[in-house]
């Protein structure tokens, strides 16, 4: 199918990019991977396409260090290529490997698949799981947010009208600390159906459990059990037993990743 | 209309487009590029596939006017490229094709693989050619012929990659903003009221209650147990109008009731069946539970991105937002019927908020 008609504008300025975001019918549009698709079957048909991907303020990488500051509009195959610092283990470079395809990863970036809040997203997930923060530009100014409460539900999140993803904040692992992904997939780059990051350091024991109905499931130290998993998934009652084997199985090889 | 200015195969292209229009499109029809094939039009199937500066790219995804100053190169642009020429010859010589509909996007990819991972084995080739469908060759040609050209070495300096900018400071942006953000409520499918069963009960008799409780949702029409409406949605990017009707059956004696309904999104071309149940249950005097259980079959579009856990997660939060809002209006003192029609609602709400669930679901 072809996309119903929409207005397109490539702003340049971030300031401009903010007053036209807060319009009525309008979406902002990075990569377009997510949107794109959406758009040519019409399940999303906005009035106005903000492109940010052009914008200076969106771009790039800054790093300190506690931290790595990713700009929003940083493709997915750049961070897979290692043009940005490495947090340890080369960690996001692997989990940027196995988004989609490569040609969906070369236009896709990490902060539209954040704003977009697919709750199969690979970053959805694994950001959460290290504990990232969002830094958010809007009318009134910025604010930062942490990734777990950025990301309210199932293609939601706490953007309020004109407000902008503009870079992601993501601690350094900790020498000491251990990690481990994984997802499950029907074919390599398909939606995943089951998807866990397990973090583990000293003192610090945390797993998130993605791919589910709404936001992901976050289980912290002695919650992080196979039956803390279990009755953390069945008090959000969305899944059969099928899918809950499958989230449990995905969990486990995580761990067992991250602590080989 | 919005102007653009491309380079294509060389070649700099001004072209006045509709911003709708993707660059497959572009291509295809304004520039007779046919080269560039069109399957899925979502970014699967990988037909489309080309250079967008240099690198690999989904063209049924590009829109043409979010590509101005771009570099494009399709299939036909090239011909004289060293690898694509080797490429060419092995997928002849390995049986890599039969229809051929696949292929320009393939020798895409697979110049990609062959630049980009030259130590690059035979579970790592078919891993990068997942975003690229065949339909005939079972990919074992296709594997073949890269493997060969892998072979063979480079015959030209693999692209470096372009370093990222250091991003811009944002220490001038004024203080850091409050959270709040309120959490989305945990929900059940047993929903309290702090409302008498009977109360309830007579409420939900009441489909014009009912549907202003539902947040979207708008009743056109109610004769005996037959009810027409619609229900407004969005979920992200994603907008549904949904149009149906339904039939309610109650159970007075027990406090059941049941309704049962077909929906129809024009816009996205998506069909919904639902049936909903509620019962309610006495807690106490004062105080009644609502079992609800639904039903659904979705068709079309959007169930790509509908994922059954997805819409449970919405339906139960429409149900929920319905009790809110129902407790609202009954403890307000405000009980039903301006227009005294005997039609069942929960039920119809409840198909209101799979419907709704069905619309935000996308």
């Amino acid at each position: 199918m072809k996309a119903a008609p929409f207005e397109h504008i490539c702003p340049t300025s971030l300031a401009e990019a903010v007053a036209l975001a807060g319009e009525a019918g309008a979406r902002v549009f990075a990569g377009g991977q997510s949107l794109g698709p959406m758009l040519n079957l019409r399940l999303a048909q906005p009035r106005l396409l903000v492109q940010v991907n052009r914008l200076p303020e969106l771009a790039g990488v800054a790093a300190d260090a506690d931290a790595v500051t990713i700009g929003a509009c940083v493709t997915h195959s750049a961070i897979a290529d290692g043009a940005i610092p490495d947090i340890g283990h080369g960690l996001l470079s692997r989990v940027a490997e196995t988004i989609a395809y490569r040609p969906v990863r070369n236009r896709g970036t990490i902060g539209g698949s954040l704003c977009h809040a697919d709750p199969a997203a690979d970053w959805v997930t694994v950001l959460m799981a290290l504990d990232a923060s969002v830094r958010l530009q809007g009318p009134d100014g910025a604010r930062s947010l942490r990734m777990k409460d950025f990301i309210q539900g199932a293609f939601r999140t706490a953007l309020r009208p004109g407000e902008i993803l503009r870079a992601i904040r993501v601690p350094r692992l900790p020498a000491s600390a251990r990690w481990g992904y994984e997802k499950a997939c029907r074919k390599p780059g398909d939606f995943a159906h089951a998807m866990a990051a397990v973090f583990l350091s000293p003192g610090r024991c945390r797993a998130v459990i993605g791919a589910l109905g709404g936001k992901p499931v976050i289980l912290e130290d002695d919650a992080m059990s196979p039956i803390g998993a279990t009755r953390a998934l069945e008090d959000i009652g969305e899944l059969d037993q099928a899918r809950l084997r499958m989230q449990l199985v995905v969990l486990d090889r995580a761990l067992a990743k991250a602590r080989a | 209309m919005s102007r653009v200015t491309l380079t294509v195969n060389g070649e700099t292209v001004t072209a006045d487009v509709p911003p709708r229009m993707h660059l497959a499109d572009f291509l295809r029809e304004e520039r007779l590029l046919t080269g560039t094939h069109l399957g899925c039009e979502h970014g699967v199937c990988g037909a489309c596939t080309l250079l967008l500066d240099g690198a690999p790219a989904r063209s049924c995804i590009a829109f043409t006017v979010a590509c101005d100053g771009a570099d494009v190169r399709t299939i036909e642009g090239l011909e004289d490229d060293p690898v694509v020429g080797r490429l060419r010859a092995a997928f002849t010589k390995a049986h890599a094709l039969q229809c051929g509909y696949c292929t320009p996007g393939m020798l895409v990819t697979a110049r990609d693989i062959v630049q980009r991972l030259p130590g690059a084995d035979e579970a790592r080739i078919r891993l990068e050619l997942a975003g690229n469908l065949c339909r005939c060759t079972g990919y074992a040609g296709i594997v073949r012929a890269i493997r060969c050209v892998l072979s063979q070495g480079l015959p030209i300096a693999p692209d470096k990659p372009v370093p990222l900018p250091t991003l811009p400071s944002m220490a001038d942006e004024g203080p850091s903003g409050q959270l709040p953000a309120a959490q989305p409520p945990d929900i059940t499918q047993a929903l309290r009221l702090a409302v008498p069963a009977a109360s309830v009960w007579r409420a939900l008799r009441d489909p014009y209650l009912v549907a202003e409780c539902i947040p979207g949702a708008r009743l056109t029409e109610a004769a005996g147990d037959r009810l027409r409406g619609e229900v407004r949605s969005s979920l992200g990017p994603i907008e549904t109008l949904f149009r149906g009707e339904a039939r309610v059956s109650f159970d007075d004696a027990d406090r059941q009731a049941e309704i049962v309904g077909e929906g129809h999104d024009s816009r996205t071309g998506t069909r919904l069946s639902a049936r909903a149940a509620v019962r309610l249950k006495e807690l106490d005097v004062e105080n009644t539970e609502a079992m609800v259980t639904i039903d659904y079959t979705l068709r079309g579009p959007l169930t790509q991105f509908a994922r059954g856990a997805v819409v449970r997660e919405f339906s139960t939060e429409i149900a929920t937002s319905f009790v809110a809002n129902l407790q609202a209006r009954l403890s307000g003192g405000i009980v039903p019927a301006q227009r005294s029609v005997r039609v069942g609602t929960l039920m119809l709400r409840a198909l209101w908020r799979r419907l709704r669930a069905l619309l935000r679901l996308g």
